[in-house]
Order: structure tokens, then sequence, then C-alpha cells
């Protein structure tokens, strides 16, 4: 039996993929990349839930209605940050994520 | 309305004004010359009145809750230390010379410094005070790092070190004070930072006496990095030696001081049970042998008059600390009269060594000599305050060192040397020491014959003037030493045939 | 009883005041008065010394003459007690003063700085005047140091020469180290009688009040008070260890030594002890130490004395040798306690000794600036010679104070110290006996140099040029001579001491040891010096082993340098090293490295990696939502 269990397992595996690629990655499109599995991740926390939170025999639609705002935030963010990444770009010549650290101490 | 409101605006307007261009004749001595007048006027319009009656007293409130005003007032011991700011503050603004560069800098910064001397003596509020005197000290630590004398990377450095040193030991003052506000307000009440109100409370609920002790010790260590205690001193030499003249005069003499005016305010009206602690009077002691004798003795080795003159000025605030300890009405007042002589003649031998330097380009012991014969006035100034500091009779030192001695022996009909006799008999060596140094000065550069030709000529007579003024005040004031006392000690109400010795709380 | 308010027209504040107005305003108008600074000076000394004819006069007498300080606590007022002794003192300070201001008058008239020593004159007379009628320790010690000031200007007047400049500074010195003792003597009186410091509140307490009870059960604080005066005496009288201010003293003007090294400043330390015999009557430790010395100074000066070559040097180490005589008997006296010797009735062996010594010794001094002048400034014994047939004002007023100051019988040096003699004698303790036979050997040595001196100067042949061609000194400078010389004469017969107030003691009939001790003193002392110097070219005892030793005075001025140059200048330099290191490091860098050194790590903190700061951010997130849901809810504020 497939239970809710094993989809928050893979959930989480992929939320920790991700943070694990936001934080050590370097290239900026990757963190990015890493940063829409998180998100991935947490709207598949939300489907498991909802096909498993069974209310009168149908499914829980609050969590369902609540990826399609995730979905919306995600798609936002790419729009803001690839227009950030395409600026870095244009000032480094570079999308490394070190290469931002005029801030350093 | 109080006129101390005047004279605390007068030299912040100066200031202002210099700093957009006013003409440096008119705007800087005539200014604080008006300041001496209005604080003399307010001497005379005070009359005869007992030293603890506050006149003149004004407000001006600026935040309704917390209740903080800018309130003003004179007793007798603001009196003698306003007088002592507005006569060395015109004596200062005189010493500028106007021809140099950054001439126009360092009139605004001693106006500045004057303006928040003042009102950290007159004001009446805790907070304002401390307030009061970091205005006066921060553009202090400005003109050292920026005009202060030699190559810009030592006088940074002495800047800053003195910068951390005293914005350290003011943030412990500033704890200290609050703690002390703290506790004697009573429990749900707005927060109390009004003198008068403080020293009521502080009557009626007395705090215990190891509560007292604790914040002594906070304001002791607080306080006593601003006037340079042992073993927190270090910052006062290279920084009196790099400062320019002015600058110079005012910190030593006038700012000082501060430091010894809070703890004059505070120990014996609020914290009056904090030295009967054992412990604390031991630690005091043992600090303050440490300015007398152990910075008297690097004094000693000094070379250079400018470097000597920071050190003394460091070793004679011991003797302040030492009737501090004491405690008691004759000491406590000894303090004061102490306080206000030691600052007229540092700033007199200041301002005769910025002369010197001047004109010389020198301070060396070693290159210098037999200027005396050449400039029999400036030898004569000079031995006026070189004697003075040394605790001649005669002249204002010694008789605030004389109440405070004797202060330290005022109990009747004891028959054993405690803690503070025994402290205040290895303080007496002090005087052999600064003889010593003194003297070894006056010879040294004086005396004898020139090593390396280099001759000192007299300063024409209209710029003798701030200086005579600094040496007559020190002769009148040594030789009628009942004058400055009235200001500040209660008339003895029986002739003292017997002398009965009466230590009363200020 | 004190009057309540200052009186300045009385006789004691005259004369405070008139030296005070002259000193005063030869300071501060010295450029337009010029040659008027002079006779300022020198008619308010002549005031002075009328007044002083005048006070001798008057009765006994408290006055207030200026209210110092005055605050519940504290009374120092500037009180002026005048008793016999003091009127006494005065007479001798205003009459030698005066002498010594005529004097000056040719000594110093191509001198330059004129006005200035005439104004630091002036301001000795006040201060010694100051001290001399003082009622209470206060103001004693206010006048002390200002004495101590006088004389550093009087001594260093020609300071642009190294070696005055360096005597200068040496005297005041010494004086402050001897006043640093005096303070702490007068602390401890004040501490311990209630805050009464006055003389005759000191006596009357020490006879039957509380000092009485301090006396009795806490000798340790009254030695302490005694002692602490008596340091005062030591460094203002420059008794052993605190006397080698006095022979370099000599570098100032002649009429400097004559007037305060001779008759007035270094007898005031005489003078205090005197006053304050009393309180060393209480302690007779204390009057031990100091007998003894008094008697070590004697006799250390006047060994010195014998092999010193400069007509100053000898008369200086003279008059240490004597005041340590007086020194002596002060002690010896304070030791016999309960013996009948009230110190306010004349009749003080010291005392005696220091007036007669006054008259003679100042002679000598203003004799010997005499010589000096007429040899064109020349110093050395060895190069005079002969003088007696050119100059012989100053030959016979010269052999009356050498005759004196041996003791020649029915001279007033013989009867002050048959007096000194006589107490030494009569003492009674095991650690006082010895000083009798300390007194007469200085006794011996002390007619033994006198008498080389005057031969060796005045005698035989010119020896230099300058000695052949001396001439008498002008009338100005010879009649000070005359008057001190009748002065000598004078001094000890009964009726001029009682005219003068002066101190002779009343005793018993000589005793024959002690008159016989001193007769034989005196014999063998002249006759030595007589017999090996009558004819003598050059020194014979010169070249000895142990003759070095005194030429250079014990070596005490090499020792006290090197004392100087190593502990103070040697801690000065260690302290100084120390404060830079230590104390800085410790107070001051050692916590500004630690903020340094935690700063640098806190850095990686803002490493530049923009993960690290989401990492942390993120960190931070999570414990804020932690707190929001698990932590809040469970203690709402």
């Amino acid at each position: 039996m497939i239970t809710l269990q094993h989809y928050l397992w893979v959930s989480a595996a992929l939320f920790c993929i991700g943070l694990a690629g936001v934080v050590a990655r370097r290239n900026a499109l990757v963190v990015y990349m890493c940063l829409e599995m998180m998100l991935s991740a947490a709207n598949l926390t939300l489907v498991a839930f909802s096909r498993f939170g069974v209310r009168d025999g149908l499914p829980d639609v609050n969590a369902q209605a609540l990826v399609f705002f995730t979905i919306t935030v995600a798609a936002a963010e790419v729009a803001v940050g690839l227009a950030i990444i395409l600026a870095l770009f244009r000032a480094k010549q570079r999308i490394e994520t070190d290469s931002v650290n005029a801030l350093q101490g | 309305m109080s006129p101390l409101f005047i004279a605390l605006l007068l030299p912040v307007v100066a200031a202002v004004a210099l700093s957009r261009g006013a003409p440096l004749k008119l705007a800087s001595t005539p200014v604080a010359l008006a300041n001496v007048l209005l604080i003399l006027g307010v001497m005379l319009s005070r009359g005869f009145v007992s030293p603890e009656v506050v006149s003149h007293v004004g407000s001006i409130a600026m935040l309704q809750s917390p209740a903080l005003n800018l309130s003003v007032g004179v007793d007798g011991l603001s009196l003698l230390m306003a007088l002592l700011t507005v006569v060395v503050s015109v004596c200062a603004c005189w010493q500028i010379d106007n021809k140099r560069e950054g001439a126009r800098a360092e009139h605004i910064v001693a106006h500045l410094i004057s303006a928040g001397a003042l009102g950290a003596f007159v004001c009446r509020d805790l907070l304002m005070l401390y307030a009061f005197h970091e205005l006066a000290l921060i553009p202090t630590l400005l003109i050292i790092a920026l005009q202060g004398r030699g190559e810009s990377a030592n006088r940074l450095r002495v800047a800053w070190k003195a910068t951390v040193y005293l914005g350290v030991g003011s943030l412990i003052l500033l704890a200290g004070l609050c703690w002390l506000m703290v506790s004697l307000t009573p429990e749900g009440a707005a927060l109390v930072t009004d003198l008068d109100s403080l020293l009521k409370l502080a009557k009626e609920h007395p705090l215990p006496a190891l509560k007292q002790a604790q914040i002594g010790l906070v304001l002791l260590v607080g306080f006593g990095t601003l006037v340079s205690l042992f073993p927190f001193h270090t910052w006062a030499a290279p920084a009196y030696a790099t400062a320019p003249v002015s600058t110079a005069m005012l910190h030593s003499g006038v700012l000082k001081k501060f430091g010894i005016y809070g703890l004059l305010r505070v120990l014996p009206g609020m914290l009056p049970l904090a030295l009967s602690q054992a412990w604390l009077q031991e630690a005091l002691c043992w600090a303050l042998l440490g300015n007398i004798l152990w910075v008297g003795w690097v004094c000693i080795h000094q070379r250079n008059l400018d470097e000597m003159l920071a050190h003394s000025s460091v070793m004679h605030m011991g003797y302040l600390f030492l009737g501090l300890a004491a405690g008691g009405a004759v000491a406590l007042e000894g303090v004061a009269l102490l306080a206000f002589a030691h600052g007229i003649s540092i700033a007199l031998l200041f301002a005769l060594a910025g002369r010197m330097r001047a004109q010389l380009g020198t301070l060396e012991f070693r290159r210098l000599g037999g200027l005396g014969s050449h400039s029999p006035a400036l030898y004569v100034l000079f031995c006026f305050g070189m004697f003075a500091s040394i605790g001649l009779p005669g002249l204002a030192n010694f008789a605030g060192e004389l109440m405070i001695f004797v202060g330290c022996f005022g109990h009747p009909g004891a028959t054993a040397l405690g803690m503070v006799q025994w402290t205040a008999i290895a303080a007496l060596w002090g005087v052999v020491m600064s003889a010593v140094y003194g003297l070894r000065a006056l010879r040294a550069l004086f005396q004898g014959t020139s090593g390396s030709g280099l001759f000192l000529s007299d300063p024409p007579l209209a710029q003798r003037g701030g200086l005579v003024l600094l040496a007559s005040l020190l002769l009148v004031a040594g030789t009628c030493p009942w004058l400055p006392l009235r200001l500040i000690a209660p008339a003895p109400k029986d002739k003292p045939a017997a002398g009965a010795v009466a230590p009363k709380a200020h | 009883m004190p009057a309540d308010s200052p009186s300045p027209s009385s006789l004691p504040s005259l004369l405070l005041l008139l030296p005070l107005f002259s000193a005063l305003s030869i300071l501060l108008f010295k450029r337009l008065l010029k040659g008027a600074s002079v006779a300022i000076s020198v008619g308010s000394s002549a005031v002075c010394f009328v007044l002083a004819l005048l006070m001798l006069g008057s009765s006994d007498s408290v006055t207030l003459i200026a209210p110092f300080i005055q605050v519940p606590g504290l009374t120092a007022a500037l009180e002026a007690l005048v008793d016999s002794q003091s009127r006494g003192m005065i007479f001798i300070v205003q009459s030698i003063g005066l002498l010594v201001h005529l004097f000056s008058l040719g000594y110093m008239k191509d001198d330059e700085a004129r006005e200035r020593f005439f104004g630091a004159l002036s301001l000795f007379m006040f201060s010694m005047n100051g001290i001399v009628l003082a009622a209470n320790l206060f103001m004693a010690f206010i006048f002390w140091e200002l004495v101590g000031l006088s004389s550093f200007l009087l001594i260093g007047h020609w300071f642009e020469k190294p070696s005055a400049a360096e005597a200068a500074k040496k005297a005041f010195l010494t004086n402050r180290i001897g006043d640093f003792g005096f303070m702490i003597g007068i602390l401890c009186l004040f501490m311990a009688n209630h805050g009464d410091v006055s003389f005759s509140g000191l006596k009357e307490s020490l006879a039957s009040g509380p000092l009485h009870e301090t006396a009795r059960l806490h000798s340790g604080l009254m030695f302490l008070a005694a002692m602490g005066v008596f340091m005062g005496a030591v460094g203002k009288s420059a008794q052993f260890p605190l006397h080698v201010w006095l022979p370099d003293a000599m570098e100032g003007p002649t009429p400097v030594s004559a007037l305060i090294h001779a008759a007035t400043m270094v007898a005031a330390g005489v003078y205090m002890l005197v006053r304050c015999s009393f309180v060393i009557e209480a302690s007779p430790s204390a009057a031990l130490w100091i007998a003894w010395t008094g008697g070590i100074t004697a006799l250390m000066a006047a060994l010195i004395a014998v092999r010193q070559d400069d007509i100053k040097r000898v008369l200086a180490y003279s008059t240490l040798s004597q005041l340590g005589y007086m020194v002596m008997a002060v002690g010896l006296v304070a030791s016999q306690a309960g013996a009948q010797h009230d110190s306010a009735s004349p009749g003080h062996p010291a005392m005696f000794h220091l007036y007669t010594h006054a008259f003679f010794k100042a002679m000598l001094f203003l004799g010997s600036g005499a010589v000096i002048y007429a040899c064109h400034h020349e110093q050395n014994i060895w190069k005079m010679g002969g003088l007696r047939r050119h100059m012989p004002v100053t030959f016979a007023t010269f052999a009356l104070g050498t005759l004196a100051l041996a003791g020649l019988p029915l001279t007033s040096g013989f009867f002050s110290k048959e007096a000194i003699l006589g107490v030494a004698y009569e003492v009674k303790g095991p650690w006082l006996a010895p000083l009798f036979w300390i007194a007469v050997l200085t006794a011996t040595l002390t007619a033994f140099y006198m008498t080389r001196m005057f031969c060796v100067a005045f005698l035989g042949k010119s020896r230099s040029e300058h000695a052949s061609h001396a001439t008498e000194v002008p009338a100005v400078m010879a009649l000070p001579l005359v008057v001190l010389a009748l002065l000598t004469l004078l001094s000890p017969w009964d009726w001029a001491a009682r005219l003068l107030s002066a101190m002779k003691p009343d005793h018993a009939a000589p005793h024959l040891t002690v008159l016989s001790a001193s007769l034989l003193a005196l014999g063998v002392g002249v006759g030595g010096g007589w017999r090996l110097y009558r004819n003598a070219e050059s020194d014979p005892l010169a070249g000895r082993p142990w003759s070095r030793w005194l030429e250079n005075k014990f070596y005490f001025d090499e020792l006290y340098q090197g004392i100087v140059h190593l502990v103070q200048d040697g801690m000065a330099w260690l302290i100084s090293g120390l404060d830079r290191g230590l104390i800085d490091g410790l107070v001051a860098r050692l916590p500004a490295s630690i903020a340094g050194r935690f700063g640098q790590r806190l850095r990686a903190l803002t490493g530049g990696q923009l993960q690290a700061y989401g990492f942390f951010l993120g960190l931070g997130l999570i414990w804020l939502i932690y707190e929001l849901v698990m932590v809040l809810p469970l203690n709402p504020r």
C-alpha cells in the first residue's frame, strides 16, 4: 500500500535535495532550479494531503487550491529572479553567486 | 527664565556663527568674555546665601514622559566650577593663534567645549549632566584627530584610543547613573532624573549600604575613567600632548573636573554609605596612590614639557580622589577648591607650553635652556604656574591640598592611623615628587644656559592678558582662600577657639 | 584670645604687610620703578626694624591678621603670637635683615638684576617674619614653605650659572622633604588635639587635655608627631641627613648667605623646635633621636670644615656645626622632661646660642663678603693672606667673630657654648652621656678650623696679586660689620639680654668640669691651629688619606646623587615602561585586541557568500516560527 508516509518521504527528500542545491551550488540558474525543486516538494506535500485527507468521500480541495497559489508564486518569483540573474550577468559577465560579494566584510 | 540659559546659548551661537564664517576676532574671545561677565553677574546677584541654596533656577521641558527637563540652577559648587569654565574658556580663546590654518576649527571646538562644560555644571538633571559632558567631549576628540600635533598616523591613533577609552568609560558611567536613578526611583513611578528630587529620595529612603557601594564602584570606574583615575589613565597623557593648545587647556582644566563634580554631587548626597564599605575605600585608596606615586614616577621620567604636564595633570587627580575617599565636609570642600585651582594652574601651564612650542619648535629639556634671561615675563608666569602646581602656599592649589589632607586626619580624638591616614601620608610624598619634576622643568628650560641657541621672547602686552589673568587668579585665590571658600563652605558659626571637628554630609 | 576681626594696623600685621607690599610692588612694577625698588625694599626693612624695637616694649598678645581658611571643621587663621621668644627673634631677624640690606646696597651695586634681588629679599623678610610670629602650626607651615621659595629665588639669583641653578633646586627639594615630614607631624597633632594646632592650645592640651592622654597611652603617635615636626627642622636647619643643601647654597650672593644661612632661615628650624619643645618633651624617644642627630651633625660638619679651602664653605660648615649644637641642646633639654625648663620663659640654651650665634656669624659672613669683594671675587683662602694690613676694620671684626665662635671666655659665644655644654654634662640617661664628649670634641675642632682660616686669610704674606692690592671696603659695607661687632660684644650681658627680651638662661654657676673642658678645647684648638697655620704656605694636612674624605664632605653628595640616579630615575624609567607596557596593555590594549579578534571571528558571518546569508536567514526564520507556534501560546505576556 502506498500511504501518506511514502508521499511525505518523497517530498521531504525532494525538499532536502533542493535545499542542498540552493546552499551548495554556485551557479545561479542551478540555484533557481533547486529552488523550483523545493517548491515542487511543497506542492507534492499539498497534493498528498489532498489525496489522503478525504472528507465525505471527496479529496480535500483546500490543499488543491493552495497548490495553484504556490505555482503562481513560483512563476512570479522565477520571472523576477531571472531578471535579477540577467542584470547580474550584464554587470559581472558571470552568474556565479559568489560574484555578488561587494558587501563582504 | 534664568540668565544661565543665555550663558549656555552664547557659546553655541558663537560656534555656529564661526562655522558660518564670522570674523574670528569679533566672534570668539569677546563672546567668551561676555560669558565671564555673565557668570560674575550671577555671582554678584546671588549674594551671600548659604552654599546649598540653588539660585537662578530655570527649566525647559523637553519630554513629557519620561519627564526630561533641561533644568538649570547654581549652588555654590556649581558657581565655582562655572567660574572656572568661563575663565579658562576666555583664556583658551585668547591663546589661539589666529594666523594658523586650523584656527577657526579650534575656536569652534573651544566654544562647544565651553558650552558643554558650563551646561554640565549648571544643570540640575543627571541625564542632562551626562549629555552636556558628551557635547563637550566629542569635539575634543575630533580636533585631536584633525589638528593634533605630530604626524597624522600618530594623532589618529591617539585620538582613536582616547575616543574608545572615553566612550567605554562614558558607557559605564551611563550604566551606573541609570542604575542609581532606577534604584532610587520608587516602584512604579516614572524615572526620576532631577537632582533635587533624587537627593530628597536618597535621604528619605536610603539604599542599603552594600548596594550603595556597588553603585559607587560602577560610578567610580565611570567617572574615574573620565578623570584619569589609575589604572584608567593611559588615554590622558598622549591626548594632552597631541592636542592643540586651547583644547588641552580646556580639557585638562575644565572637562576633567566634570568627573570630580559628578562624584561630588552623587557620592555624599545619594551614596553616603558607599565608602563606608572597607573594600571600596581600600580599592579607591590604592587607585589614588597609583595616580600620585606611580604616575608621579612616570612623570619624573619625562623629558619633554608637554608630556610632563600631561602626566602631572593625571597625578594631581589623585589628591582629588584622596579628598573623596576621606569624606567629611572639610575634605570635600578642599576637593572643590583644589579642582578649581588645578584647572587654572594647568591651563596656565599648557598655554605657556603652547606658546613656547610655537616659538621654539620643540619642548625637549635636552635641547632648551636659559630661556629665562631673554623672556622674564614668561619666566615669572611659568614660575607662578609651576609653583602653584606643586602646592606652594600663597597660590591657589595649597589651600585645597591642605583642606584635603586635614580632612583625612579630621576624626576627632582618634589615636590610631587608619587606612585613609596612611594613604594620606603616602600621598604627601607626592608633593616632594611634584617638586622634583617641576623644578627640574624650571631648571632645564628657564635657567642655566641655552644648549642649542634657541631663544624665547616675551609676547607683547596685549597677548599676555590671558596668562596674566590666570596667574593673578592663582595669586588671589591663594592668598585669600576664604573668598572662593565663601561660595562653597558654610560660614563658621562660632569662633573656633577649640576647633571641634564636625564632619557633616555636604 | 584671638581678636574677631583682622587688624591691619597692629604691629605684627605691619611687620608682615610692609615687606609683602615691597615684594609685590617690585614684582609687578619693576620696569616702572627701576632704582626706586631698591629704596622701597631698604625702606621697608628700616621701618620694620623700628617696629621690632617698638615690639620689644609691647605686651604679650595674639592678633588675627587674616582668616586664611575658616570653615566648620578647620580653622587655619593667620594669627600672630607676640611673646618673649618672638620678640627676641623678631629683633634678630629685623636687625640682621636691615644690616644685610645696607650691605647689599654696596655689594650688589653693579649687579644687573639688583631689583629682583631686593624683591626676593623683601619676600624673604615677609616669610621669615611670618614664621617667627606664627601662633599656630598651619601658619608656621605656610611661611615655612614661603621661606623655602625665597631662598630658592635668592640662592638662584644668578640663575644663568648652572651651578647656582642646581644649588637653588637642591635647596628647595631638600627643604621640601623636610616639609613632608613637618606636615605629617602637624596632621598627627591636628588629629590628636581635635583640630587645634595653635601653640597655646597644644601646650594647654598637653598639660591637661586630650594630648595628655595621647602622650601617656599612644606614645607611637606622639613619636610620629614629634619626629614629623623635627623633620621640618632637619630640612630647614640642614641637619644630617638633609644637610647637603647648605654648603651648595653659598652659590648665592654673600649677603644672602649672611642673612639666610647664618642668622635667620636656618635658625627657623631651631626656633620651631623650641616653640614645639613641649611636644618633644612628651616623647622621650624622639628627644633622644633629636639630640643625637644634632650631635652627629655638629661633629661631622666640624670635621669637614677642617679641610675646606673656600672661605664661605668653611663658614657654611661652621654654621651647620653650630646648628647641630642647638638641635642637640633642644633634644637634651627635652629629654629631661620634668625638669624646670619652661619653654615660654627665657632660658633655653639653644635659643641663647641661636641669638649669640646669629650676630657673630652674620658678621663673619659679611666680613667674608668684604674680603671677597676686596680680592675681586676670590674665595680661596690660600689665595689671600696678609689682609690684616690692608683691611683693618674687616680684620678686627673678623677676629672678634672668630674668637666668639671659638669660645674665648667672656665673649658671647663662650657663654652660650658653656650653657650647652652644661646641659650636655648634666643630662641623665645612658644613651645621652656620650654627647658631652662629642660636644667637647666639636668645640676643639671649631677653634681649630677657625684659627686656621683666620691665620691663612688675614695673617702672613699676601699670596696673590689681588690680595696684595686689597683695600678696605666702602663705609656702607663696613658699617654693618661694626654694628654687628657691637651687638656681639653686648649680647651676653644681662642688661642687654633683658632689654632685648633675649633668652639668656639663668642657671647656676658654671660647673667646674664643664668650664675646664671648654677651656681645654679652646686651648688645644687655637694652639694647634696657630702652630700649623701661622706661617703656612700650603696646607700641611692636605694629602693625607683621611683628608680626602673630609675634603669631599664624606662623599654624601655623591651618595645622594647615586641614590637619586638609581632609585629615583631608575624607578622612573622602570615604572614608565611598566605604565606603557603593563597597565596600558592590560587595561587598554588587551580588551582592544580581544574585541578585535572576536570581531574577526564574527566576520565569518559576512563572508560575502550569498547562500550563507540565505542559510542563516532560514535558520532564523525557523527559530522565529518555533517561538511563535510552540513557545508563545504557552506563556502569553
